[in-house]
């Protein structure tokens, strides 16, 4: 301890001579970019000149220091000698292919090196010089380095790098950290310092500091100390400070109170979001099974006619694609739009998928299902011969893999409150889901189209004795359904993988969905879906295996059927069927 | 539902044909070297469908339950005598060991205590009647409690289907998983690979189909058949009638269940391999378009179909592996549509067409229109 203390003082002595060093230096040459500076002090001639002018960077702190001293450190950094004798610090160009040399760019400037007469030098990387580092000297660098990722502009990583700083405990660290607290203007950035500041201090030889740091620790429920004050009070125990262990022993019981919350608010936030998944993709089915009473088993394939025109969108929007579907191949030129259009590919592919699921939703019923209205479990055996026939269409025309679909840059990242993690992703979800139902209740509530709809699943002979023309509105309502189908398709395109079986992962628990929710009744599926959303994820939450999660959801919902057999909301007619 | 006349009159001489030319045609044929014993084995394989296909036409045809999980029963009949022929392979296996392969694999050092009593033939057949018997019980009893039935009954089981798979597909299931029990060598003493072992079983499996047939045949023309039919057209009628129909359905349901498992535990030695991939509800709904193309309520119709579209898929799948698919698939979105009946019920849909062409020759058109749309529930 006593070393380590004389060593760090001998280093900040030589960091104040740097310093004043480096002042001269700077009056006397003006303003020096890093890359100067980092080059003179390599061309310092001893070894205590060159740390001191490293130990100068520290007055100047920023991210470009990292990335110098870095490659100084990394042996990246040779000498080369020019006729003069000068030395000059250099960087290897690449190698070029049938030659043994390399070019070199001056690390000053980042100028070719050129010789007297103007052609650029080629030199083999044998002949030149690596610029050495002592050990003591790349201490130095790391400390500058540290202070440098703590001077980074960018408040993410600024606070990553003093989150970082904590690892270890190191105290020559702590000047640094209490420097940077006076000077931080971000809430944030000052916590992350209280608590990096903290951590360190649970290492200190003062017990009242130690206390100190361990109840801001607890009260904080900072979650980067939990294990190691767990040590602390294993050790403490041992040691018999009962003052420190009962500290410590406080704060890791407030920091498990703390994991508990983030834990429960992160599966119910994931048990939201996976039954908004549910809910988009059942959403298409409640109106096609739910209020015709057709079991389309090829419900899953609309959904994968939706996520495959996203990708055929996204592909329009960038370089064109070509298909060989039959042997025969069709090229389809793409608009070759920048980093910005493609961002705006989804909004273009939401429409369009919509449009077509529902178009290949209206040639179905013409074709096939308009002779199954009254044969219901037929209508399942003959989607499902549909539904056959359609994934290996996919597969002939958009080949057996997964395509790629890419979400736009603005879904990926999270959003952290308080440690639970909200990702973009699963928010956009959640958003996605509200509008779906919030469009589909106004088409079914407020439009024409949807007064024909209810009247026609109410009483079909009834509406059509009043001049309603039912088939019609089988033929609307059907396609409405299946266009649904086709915006969850390009909603899952952004979720998850994109394949010729997209729709079968999620076909059994789509139909769960509706039969539990009670069929006929969106209100019941948006219900049924949150709630077997939430009892999923918080099975996998307790049990740490999602396939006995899932099985036990399903026997549930058995049971359930038991207690509803109409499911949640039950539409009561007196009719017997 | 009248009776088609034309079909009924052949039906008997035509399931007399069919089971002397299973039983005794084909394994002579195959002494005498005519047959191949490949294609015995395939066609012990085909008939094991066919009696699947029966036990689903037993329900769907007779009792109006559509079931998507006789895979899963077929499959569970399958697993339990797989677990007896892995215990059978002993010290032969690729390990060496006395545990099965996937288990050495897994590294597992004893046997799991309910694999021990399989090594008795005699408790593992037993288990081939009383596993999926039990399951189709406790599911039988909550959906048809409940009334759950038409669509719903096809979701429900759906669901079973898949969560069943999920569970068989874990490794800590013992049962070993995504892999399932292959690599056999045994049964009852006599070895798998000889043909001598394979007529045999192809034998049983012929004489097993058609007892079926005549066993459902005597059970659906009883009382017992008659409400049953009954059920199928109007269950409420028959419920008003004073039957528990509940308890009718949930014994054919168990019936069907273990009709299928035997299935399947013949199945297995024929094949040589079972893996949680048969147990899905696809397979269900393939073997479900095996009845509906040789036609439902028949018995015969569906061995007839499980036969015929296996056989096709042997040879389109050699010929055509892309478009195999497209063509079930066409194949059967046509047979709903247009041959309700299924092949056997053909003679009878061209005796009834002539018959009204003959009456009125100017309303062909709308003739066809009616036919294909019989009124159900």
């Amino acid at each position: 301890m006593d070393r380590q203390g004389f060593m760090t003082r001998l280093m900040w002595i030589a960091g104040l001579l740097g310093i004043v060093l480096a002042i001269q230096e700077v009056s006397a040459q003006g303003e020096m970019s890093v890359r100067e500076k980092v080059a003179a002090a390599i061309t310092m001639p001893d070894s205590d000149n060159q740390i001191a002018a490293v130990l100068a960077l520290k007055l100047t702190p920023s991210p470009e220091i990292v990335e110098w001293l870095g490659k100084w450190k990394e042996g990246l950094v040779f000498i080369y000698q020019d006729e003069t004798g000068a030395t000059i610090p250099v960087l290897l160009g690449e190698k070029k292919t049938g030659t043994r040399k390399v070019t070199m760019r001056r690390l000053d400037d980042d100028s070719v090196v050129k010789a007297g007469d103007g052609m650029s030098v080629e030199v083999a990387p044998l002949d030149v010089e690596m610029a050495e580092t002592s050990s003591k000297l790349r201490k130095a660098m790391k400390q500058v380095t540290d202070l440098a990722a703590l001077a980074n502009p960018d408040l993410a990583l600024r606070i990553r790098a003093i989150e970082d700083s904590a690892i270890g405990q190191d105290p020559e660290k702590l000047p640094a950290l209490l420097m940077l607290k006076k000077t931080e203007q971000n809430q944030k950035a000052l916590d992350a310092l209280d608590e990096s500041i903290a951590i360190i201090n649970l290492r200190s030889v003062d017990t009242a500091k130690r206390v100190e740091a361990a109840g801001l620790l607890g009260r904080r429920g900072s979650l980067a100390a939990f294990d190691l004050l767990k040590t602390i009070a294993a050790e403490e125990k041992k040691s018999g400070n009962r003052k420190m262990e009962e500290a410590a022993l406080l704060a890791v019981k407030r920091i498990e109170a703390h994991i508990s919350t983030i834990n429960a608010t992160g599966t119910m936030f994931r048990g939201i979001s996976s039954g908004s998944v549910l809910l988009v993709v059942a959403i298409g089915l409640a109106i096609t099974f739910g209020l015709m009473g057709i079991i389309n088993m090829a419900h899953g394939e609309f959904i994968a006619v939706g996520a495959y025109t996203t990708y055929l969108v996204q592909n329009i929007f960038a370089k064109g694609i070509d298909l060989s579907p039959f042997g025969k191949s069709i090229s389809i030129p793409g608009m070759k739009l920048s980093e910005g259009g493609m961002d705006m590919y989804f909004i273009a592919a939401l429409p369009l998928s919509f449009v077509i699921a529902a178009l290949v939703g209206l040639l179905l019923e013409r074709s096939v299902i308009q002779f199954l209205y009254r044969r219901p479990l037929e209508s399942l055996l003959a989607t499902w011969g549909v539904s056959l026939v359609m994934q290996q269409l996919f597969r002939l025309i958009f080949g057996p893999n997964n395509v790629q679909v890419s979400s736009p840059t603005w879904l990926s990242g999270n959003w952290t409150v308080n440690d639970v993690v909200f990702g973009w992703n699963r928010l956009f979800v959640i958003g996605f889901a509200v509008l779906i139902i919030i469009a589909t209740w106004l088409v079914l509530n407020k439009t024409s189209l949807g007064l024909l709809i209810r009247s026609v699943m109410q009483n079909r002979n009834m509406a059509a004795c009043m001049g309603v023309r039912t088939e019609r509105v089988n033929m609307m309502t059907f396609a409405f359904g299946c266009g649904l189908a086709g915006l969850a398709g390009a909603f899952l395109s952004q979720i998850g993988n994109v394949g010729p079986s997209l729709g079968q992962n999620y076909i059994v628990d789509a139909f769960m969905t509706v039969v539990v929710g009670g069929v006929g009744n969106i209100l019941g599926t948006v219900i049924s879906a949150l709630g077997i959303g939430m009892a999923d994820q918080t099975l996998q939450q307790y049990l740490g295996n999602p396939v006995i999660g899932k099985i036990l959801v399903l026997g549930g919902i058995i049971l359930f059927l038991q207690w509803r057999p109409q499911g949640l909301f039950v539409t009561r007619s007196r009719s017997l069927d | 539902m009248t009776k088609a006349p034309i079909t009924s009159k052949v039906q008997m001489p035509l399931l007399m044909v069919m089971a002397v030319f299973l039983i005794v045609v084909m394994p002579v044929l195959n002494m005498t070297g005519h047959i191949q014993d490949y294609t015995l084995n395939l066609w012990g394989k085909y008939l094991c469908y066919g009696i699947m296909a029966v036990s689903i036409d037993l329900l769907w045809g007779y009792t109006g339950l559509l079931c998507l999980g006789q895979a899963l029963f077929f499959t569970l009949g399958g697993y339990m005598m797989g677990m007896h022929m892995m215990l059978m392979i002993g010290k032969l296996g690729a390990y060496n060991s006395n545990l099965p392969d996937f288990m050495v694999f897994l590294g597992h050092s004893k046997l799991p205590s309910f694999w021990e009593p399989f090594y008795s033939f005699p408790f593992a057949l037993l288990m081939v009647f009383l596993v999926p018997g039990l399951l189709a019980f406790i599911f039988g009893y909550l959906a048809f409690r409940s009334r759950i039935k038409g669509v719903y009954f096809s979701i429900l089981t759906q669901a079973l289907t898949y969560g069943a798979s999920l569970l068989f597909f874990r490794n800590e299931l013992m049962m070993g998983g995504n892999n399932g029990f292959t690599d056999f060598r045994s049964i009852l003493g006599a070895d798998l690979r000889t043909g001598s072992t394979q007529r045999i079983l192809y034998i049983t499996t012929a004489i097993l189909l058609v007892a079926v047939i005549f066993g459902c045949k005597w059970l659906t023309n009883s009382r017992f058949g008659l409400i049953q039919r009954a059920i199928r057209d109007s269950e409420n009628r028959v419920l008003f009638s004073g039957y528990a129909t509940a308890n009718f359905k949930l014994f054919i349901f168990v019936v069907c269940a273990m009709i299928a498992a035997v299935a399947g535990a013949l199945f297995v030695p024929q094949v040589g391999i079972i893996n949680p991939s048969e147990m899905t509800a696809e397979k269900s709904l393939e073997a479900v378009v095996w009845v509906a193309l040789g036609g439902r309520g028949t018995l015969v119709g569906p061995v007839i179909g499980a036969i015929s579209v296996n056989a096709l898929k042997s040879w389109a799948t050699r010929e055509y592996p892309d478009f195999w698919i497209l063509i079930l698939g066409g194949s059967f979105v046509l047979v709903v549509m247009f041959m309700p009946k299924g092949i056997v019920g053909i003679p009878a849909q061209i005796q009834g067409f002539l018959k009204r062409f003959k009456r009125h020759p100017g309303r062909l058109s709308k003739v066809v229109q009616t036919e294909t749309e019989p009124a159900e529930s």
